[in-house]
């Protein structure tokens, strides 16, 4: 039996003793009656008292809660039974009747009953509906301790200090008051009778079975809530189980163990378990099957009372002499693990399985761990180990063991596992693929262990540990109850130690940079190296985390998943109705194991905390796709940015006209202010914008704030510091218009304007100032002009000592012309964005195709748009290049020819790369294998390939991917090893080199430049670059029969780009524009390749590039027959844009004057091709030869020299086809 | 007891000789070292000062020593001199005098082998007892004559008599990347298991990580470890080389690289071999011709 170390407490009040308990079968609470007369409503899970209720006088021993309705029933030492509810928390009736005091009450499941037994030694039936008695059930002939409805039968149980267990039949009370459906009159005078007849007998409860056995009275008894057992305990400290049948019942078995009376005891609502409680202070737990105790928890001071269960969670309650405690009988956490994209968990019927994120499947039953541990004892870790596919598992059975099982290779049902070692410890993780670290606290030890469970080493961790988890290659993560220890297992010391209380568990990050810590009520974030990132308080219980691949750690608690940056910023993600514990995010989804270990997704928006995460890493362009993509506005986000010092970017998303300019002020973007001021007008903006203005320096934005405020001092200063005189000049007009004579004085100082200030003293009146004025600087007529006006001479004025006169300083720089040159305030690359300013973001994501000298005046974004759309419709192109010679005509290559040329000499083997050339018939992979020679044959056979030197930096690329040099003993050249496309192959017969650069690549990369330089006209580019997509084809391998068609296609492709080019670079070459002009053949020549160069089928939109050139030619030559034929091509191609508005205009033109200035070799009705060497026209129905690998088509005088096209093969030489794919 | 096992004395030195932890090897302090050991312990560490270039100066240190370690040795820096026949000969001298000492073996076997006489490096090695750097040089030899069969069968009998050895890892490793498949990613744990503990880090096994993950495909990871790697050691030819290959393979232009390898070690395998096969190509392809010149 074990000690009471096993128990889980999750709540504990303090209160008088707890007679009666209640759980509520869906909230978080329990009701709990005590000896002192009150009722207390606890939140078990907050630990919170809701609620009390104290109308009863005198101890209350009984409780229940309506399963449905918002109701309670309790019975007490008054008497009463009292119904209450708790949404307008009062005593809604009471029931009287029984005339002693009552020791349980209990709800029926369906029916609207309350049954409750007491010392009176009847049980009674109530109706709570109607109020009434239904039945008083007599027989027991001392107390009824307890009475309880049978959770689905008409039957009742009931136990008596009698000595003796009742089952009561109620059927027949079930028939007498459920609901008249179809009652027939007989029935209905029986009815009427029957209940008249009533007074003695009991024909509605009728005892069914009396069980006998306990030597002392009994306190509790219990039904099982499917099969038809009984547990009831006695003061003869026994609990005793009772079988019974529709005949019979008996007496099954015995559990002895407790030593002083057993007060209550009830059967597990899952597990084959019994639960007993009893006034010796202990909770035992019983193996139902065997009789046997499993489990006992010992309190120090305490009796306990009464014990219930909760009805659908792993919970129970007991009440005590000073209150109740809540508790759960073992950790529901179901232990589990992840390796990359598959999660590794024991079920409760111990099974190891596991569950594929990428499937979203579970596996079947990978192995059955039933002989692990104790059965009662379900495992609490499991550590994965993907090298050997092994799982290492601790039980806290024993006192702690592990067992390291591996895992067969696909589940297939339950099997015991075929092999396992096992030792003692309480933890035990792998920490490198073939060693693992047990933890033995009993002796403080920690165990590095091989797979073969010997020991390698061991050490002392610190004093206290308590757990350890895996700490990064080579070290350990210790727990102490207060310090975490990073352990180095090589060196055997710490090599950082932090301080965070009570840690239980730790999940390390993807990218194994970070761990989170958890503990009760904290999560705290580290880096691997121990120092601690942040840290976050929870009032609830935090059960588990999760990191997401881009850092942010997801964790549940009780009821809620949230989230937490790694600067500490946390919210809630979403709620849960149950707890969980999650394993896993992807995307929009959390994995999650529920507490019976079944996966679960939940989904969850990550958006909230996706924005704030790309905020703190300013991925600007993550927030704004967010932004469009999402609902997330509103004033929260704002006063978010805001908070966090991001008002540029909380700026964008106001509209509201205050918010903005606040906004706006705060991170000094004026332009916004002022506008935003303008808007409002108010004299309060005004002059905050002026003083921020005044902060930035930027004068002309302080002038209009001073200007719209009317503030004609502060005004002219500004001018005056500026230097704007002229402005200065119309402030003082402005002043004498306005009769202020002090602005007038000032800016006439200001601008030194001496006489104005006489004449201005003059009219007010101050003659003496007026002297002193024009004395001070010199301006002695008027002096004498002033004495003459006031009637005065000069001895009759005091004069003082007058200094030098004032003259107001002179303007060095003409500042008020504008604004000091300010550093650009950098728009932020968000703005930009905003703005539509970003490449890449804004819809339009080529700005215009550049530098087009296809006499396109302005390519416009229509015609980049006419592009795409035309590149999206490429699929539908045809590709009618009739090269394709099927497969089915193409011959084996024999494998006779393949050289082997293994040295055997010495002993040595053949190398892998002489094997690539042995398995196959593909050259690329000859190539690769370094046999340049068979390489050759084999192009030479297929495609006619005769010129290999322009292949030759396509034969070293392969060969040099091939091989790659690993170090290895010292002193000796690196060990050479073969790069394999068939990563997973080890059959030495089929593995095959790596190819760089394949197909997709190709098509992704290479084409899409080829099409690039198409579009910018740098045509000498775009012609290698379609070159050297047709060698990369050549030298190449596919994976499917299907890619060789994609092949197919980008080699036609390809090739016809190629002779496009070299035709319009041909008529570029024939010389400049004069030149051209002047010389009737070379304008000839060059009007017919302009034309030809529109035949090649390469995409629409770089056709009408082509047919836009050969028109703009064609019309400045007036060959306006053959311009018309080519802008109908252009309208017929469609599209939108410059090209077709030309092209109308063209065609407008030419249609009045449909004649052909200089006669050309172009009939716009006839079919042909254009020779690649010549390029003159092939008309159909004339014969012509091509190349075997391109496709390209030649005059027939030109079998057997080098391809033009692709310039390796031979034109006319017909081969057994390009193999790409064996 | 072996000095090299897990509880020998010699066990930190000679691990970081193999982890490629030259310099660790060369600044353990061998002082508190019991006698027996410390002449081993000097091997090591003067294999350690020819691993890093210093093969004059321990020439000069072993002048004039007459114990055939130290002989071996001595072979050893002439040859890292380049004076390959001078190495060979005092080799097979000492292969006469002494072919049971284990340091005469290894130090023979590689001499021999660098010198192309795999079947004489062979013999010499052969005669190891409990050897496990014989092992290791046997399993690499019979590596590089493509005799995987025959290194697999090594592998797999020093296994059994030294379960867990850091070297039976590394040779098991080797084998494991030429045979592929799942063997890939078991030589990828060994690799990245050293390359990513700080204590056992290396400049070699970080590259070894990375030509493992380089045969899985993974070619950005391959990328970050040989990056990590040439941090480490800028001139590191060989990581230079699988860094070349690795640009190849992912469609990037080596020309960069290329231009660095051949700055720190001309005579590169990869390189002679690159030249080698461009002229075979020019050679080959003579052999064909249009037959109407254009």
């Amino acid at each position: 039996m074990q000690a009471s170390s096993g128990m889980l407490t999750k709540f504990e009040s303090k209160s008088s003793r707890a007679k009666g308990i209640a759980f509520h079968p869906k909230r978080p609470w329990i009701l709990v009656s005590l000896h002192s007369s009150t009722i207390q409503l606890w939140d078990y899970r907050m630990g919170t008292l809701i609620d009390r209720f104290e109308e009863h006088d005198g101890p209350v021993r009984g409780v229940d809660f309506h399963k449905t309705q918002p109701l309670f029933v309790s019975g007490g030492d008054d008497y009463k039974i009292k119904v209450w509810s708790y949404q307008t928390r009062r005593c809604l009736f009471t029931l009287n009747g029984h005339l002693d005091y009552i020791r349980t009450v209990f709800f029926h499941h369906e029916l609207p009953w309350i049954v409750s037994a007491s010392d009176d030694q009847t049980i009674r039936i109530w109706n709570w509906q109607n109020r009434s008695l239904l039945c008083t059930m007599t027989g027991h002939n001392h107390y009824a301790m307890c009475a309880q409805f049978h959770p689905k039968e008409d039957l009742v149980v009931s136990a008596s200090l009698d000595q003796s267990v009742r089952v009561w039949d109620i059927s027949g009370l079930r028939k007498k008051h459920s609901a008249p459906t179809s009652m027939t009159f007989e029935d209905q005078v029986s009815r009427a009778n029957a209940n008249q007849t009533d007074m003695f007998g009991n024909t509605d409860a009728v005892v069914k079975f009396v069980l006998e056995g306990h030597d002392r009275g009994v306190n509790w008894v219990a039904f099982h809530p499917t099969m038809p057992l009984i547990v009831s305990a006695g003061d003869d400290r026994l609990i005793k189980l009772w079988r019974m049948s529709e005949t019979k019942a008996w007496e099954v078995d015995t559990c002895r163990g407790h030593f002083q009376n057993a007060s209550g005891c009830l059967f597990h609502p899952h597990q084959d378990l019994i639960l007993s409680a009893g006034e010796d202070k202990t909770i035992r737990v019983w193996d139902l099957n065997k009789r046997t105790a499993v489990h006992s928890f010992k309190r120090e001071n305490d009796r306990f009372w009464v014990i219930a269960a909760h009805p659908e969670i792993n919970l129970f309650a007991a009440g005590h002499d000073n209150g109740v405690m809540v508790f759960k009988l073992e950790r529901e956490r179901p232990a589990s693990t992840v390796y990359q994209n598959q999660l590794f968990y024991i079920t409760k019927e111990k099974h190891v399985k596991s569950y594929d994120f990428q499937k979203n499947a579970e596996s079947p039953t990978l192995l059955s761990l039933k002989k692990l541990g104790s059965p009662w004892v379900p495992p609490r870790t499991i550590s994965y180990n993907p090298a050997e596919r092994s799982i290492l598992v601790t039980s806290p059975a024993d006192n702690g063991s592990y067992e390291l099982i591996n895992l067969p290779r696909d589940g297939s049902g339950a099997i015991e596992p075929t092999e396992s070692k096992r030792g003692a410890g309480n933890s035990a993780i792998f920490v490198a693929r073939n060693r693992f670290a047990v933890l033995n606290t009993a002796n403080q030890t920690v165990d590095i262990k091989d797979l073969t469970n010997n020991t390698t080493r061991s050490f002392k961790p610190p004093v206290g540990t308590s757990d350890i988890y895996f700490g990064g290659t080579g070290n350990l993560l210790i727990i102490t109850p207060t310090v975490v220890h990073l352990y180095d297992i090589q060196q055997k010391k710490t090599t950082a130690e932090l301080a965070v209380a009570g840690v239980k568990y730790v999940v390390w990050s993807n990218d194994g940079l970070y761990a989170a810590l958890l503990s009760k009520h904290n999560v705290t974030i580290v880096t691997k190296a121990l120092e601690q990132v942040s840290t976050l308080h929870e009032t609830i219980r935090i059960k588990s985390a999760t990191w997401d691949d881009a850092g942010v750690l997801l964790y549940s608690t009780l009821n809620h998943v949230k989230y937490t940056l790694l600067n500490g910023d946390n919210g809630i993600v979403r709620t849960l109705d149950q707890t969980v514990y999650l394993v896993r995010v992807k995307g929009r989804s959390v994995y999650c194991l529920d507490r019976s270990a079944k996966p679960k997704v939940l989904n969850i928006d990550p958006t909230e905390y996706r924005f704030k995460l790309a905020l703190v890493k300013r991925n600007y362009e993550e927030m704004l796709h967010i932004i469009q993509n999402s609902s997330l506005v509103g004033q929260s986000i704002i006063s978010y940015l805001q908070k966090k010092g991001y008002p540029e970017i909380a700026l964008q998303f106001v509209q509201d006209p205050t918010t903005r300019f606040e906004l706006a002020i705060e991170c000094g973007n004026l332009e916004v202010a002022v506008e935003m001021a303008k808007q409002l007008d108010r004299p309060k903006l005004w002059s905050r914008l002026s003083a921020e203005a005044l902060a930035h320096g930027n004068h002309s934005v302080v002038e209009m704030s001073y200007q719209k405020l009317k503030q004609f001092d502060k005004l002219s200063f500004l001018y005056l510091t500026t230097g704007d005189n002229s402005k200065l000049a119309r402030m003082a007009k402005i002043a004498e218009h306005r009769g202020d004579f002090t602005s007038r004085f000032q800016n006439a100082l200001y601008l030194g304007e001496v006489e104005d200030r006489i004449q201005m003293f003059k009219e007010i009146d101050l003659y003496p100032l007026a002297y002193m004025t024009a004395k001070s600087h010199g301006l002695e007529e008027e002096c004498q002009s002033i004495l003459e006006a006031s009637g005065l001479s000069e001895d009759q004025l005091s004069l003082p000592k007058l200094g030098e006169p004032l003259s107001p300083p002179k303007p060095v720089v003409p500042t008020y012309k504008a604004n000091w040159p300010t550093k650009a305030t950098s728009v932020s690359f968000f703005e930009k964005a905003l703005l539509g300013q970003v490449e890449g973001l804004s819809l339009e994501d080529e700005p215009s195709a550049s530098n087009n000298a296809f006499g396109l005046e302005e390519a416009g974004d229509d015609d980049a748009a006419t592009k795409r759309n035309g590149l999206a419709d490429e699929d539908e192109d045809e590709d009618a290049a009739g090269w394709d010679l099927g497969d089915d005509i193409v011959p084996e290559v024999e494998e006779g020819f393949v050289n082997v040329e293994s040295a055997d000499a010495g002993g040595a083997g053949s190398s892998e790369a002489d094997l690539w050339a042995r398995n196959s018939p593909l050259a690329v992979d000859h190539v690769a294998g370094g046999s340049f020679e068979t390489a050759m044959q084999l192009l030479n056979r297929q495609v006619g390939a005769v010129n290999f030197a322009p292949l030759k930096p396509r034969f070293l690329e392969v060969y040099q991917a091939s091989k790659t040099y690993l170090p290895a003993s010292a002193g000796l050249p690196a060990l050479v090893n073969y790069v394999r496309r068939t990563v997973e192959e080890s059959d030495p017969r089929k593995v095959l080199p790596i190819i760089p650069r394949d197909l997709e690549y190709l098509a992704t990369n290479d084409l899409h430049r080829g099409h690039d330089s198409m579009k910018s006209n740098k045509l000498e580019e775009g012609l290698e670059i379609f070159k050297g997509i047709l060698h990369a084809v050549l030298i190449n391998a596919v994976s499917s029969e299907s890619e060789v068609a994609d092949a197919k296609k980008l080699i036609t492709s390809a090739s016809e780009y190629a002779v496009a080019m070299a035709i319009e670079l041909g008529r570029r070459q024939l010389g400049s524009t004069d030149v051209v002009n002047k010389d009737p053949k070379l304008l000839k020549r060059s009007l017919e390749m302009s034309a030809y160069f529109t035949i090649p089928k390469i995409e629409v939109p770089h056709r009408q590039l082509a047919l836009l050139n050969a028109m703009n030619l064609a019309v400045r030559s007036k060959n306006y027959n053959t311009a018309l034929s080519f802008a109908n091509r252009i309208l017929a191609n469609g599209g939108g844009g410059k090209i077709l508005d030309t092209a109308r205009k063209i065609k407008a033109q030419c249609e009045r004057n449909p004649h052909d200035a200089v006669e050309i070799e172009f009939d716009q009705f006839a079919e042909f091709e254009v020779c690649a060497a010549s390029h003159t026209p092939i008309y159909s129905g004339t014969s012509y030869e091509e190349c075997a690998f391109d496709g390209s088509k030649y005059h027939t005088k030109y079998k057997g020299t080098v391809c033009a096209v692709c310039g390796v093969c031979e034109v006319g030489k017909h081969g057994s086809g390009l193999k790409l794919f064996a | 007891m072996d000095p090299y096992s897990a509880e020998g004395e010699l066990i930190n030195i000679h691990n970081h000789f193999h982890q490629g932890q030259y310099q660790e090897v060369v600044d353990f302090d061998a002082s508190a070292l019991s006698s027996e050991n410390a002449v081993p312990a000097r091997v090591l560490q003067l294999r350690a000062r020819v691993a890093l270039g210093q093969a004059e100066d321990v020439l000069a240190d072993v002048q004039g020593e007459t114990e055939s370690e130290l002989e071996a040795v001595g072979a050893l820096a002439e040859q890292a001199l380049g004076n390959t026949d001078a190495a060979v000969k005092t080799v097979e001298k000492l292969a006469q005098e002494a072919a049971d000492n284990s340091t005469v073996q290894t130090l023979g076997g590689t001499i021999l082998q660098a010198a192309g006489k795999s079947e004489e490096a062979l013999a010499l090695l052969s005669q190891h007892q409990g050897n496990l750097e014989a092992v290791a040089l046997i399993v690499q030899i019979h590596l590089q004559q493509n005799r995987t069969d025959l290194a697999v069968k090594e592998v797999a009998a020093a296994r059994r008599w030294a379960q867990d050895s850091l070297l039976v890892n590394l040779a098991e490793s080797w084998v494991g990347l030429r045979l592929g498949g799942e063997k890939y990613q078991q030589a990828f744990y060994v690799f990245e298991e050293l390359a990513q503990a700080p204590a056992t880090s290396s400049v070699r096994n970080l590259v070894s990580q990375a030509v493992a993950e380089l045969h899985l495909g993974r070619t950005e990871e391959a990328q970050a470890a040989l990056d990590q790697a040439l941090k480490k050691e800028p001139d590191f030819a060989d990581g230079i080389a699988n860094l070349l290959v690795l640009n190849v393979i992912t469609g990037r232009d080596p020309k960069e690289v290329t231009g660095s390898l051949e700055q720190v070690d001309a005579s590169h395998p990869f390189l002679t071999d690159l030249a080698e096969k461009s002229d075979l190509f020019d050679k080959a392809a003579t052999k064909y011709k249009a037959r109407v010149s254009a």
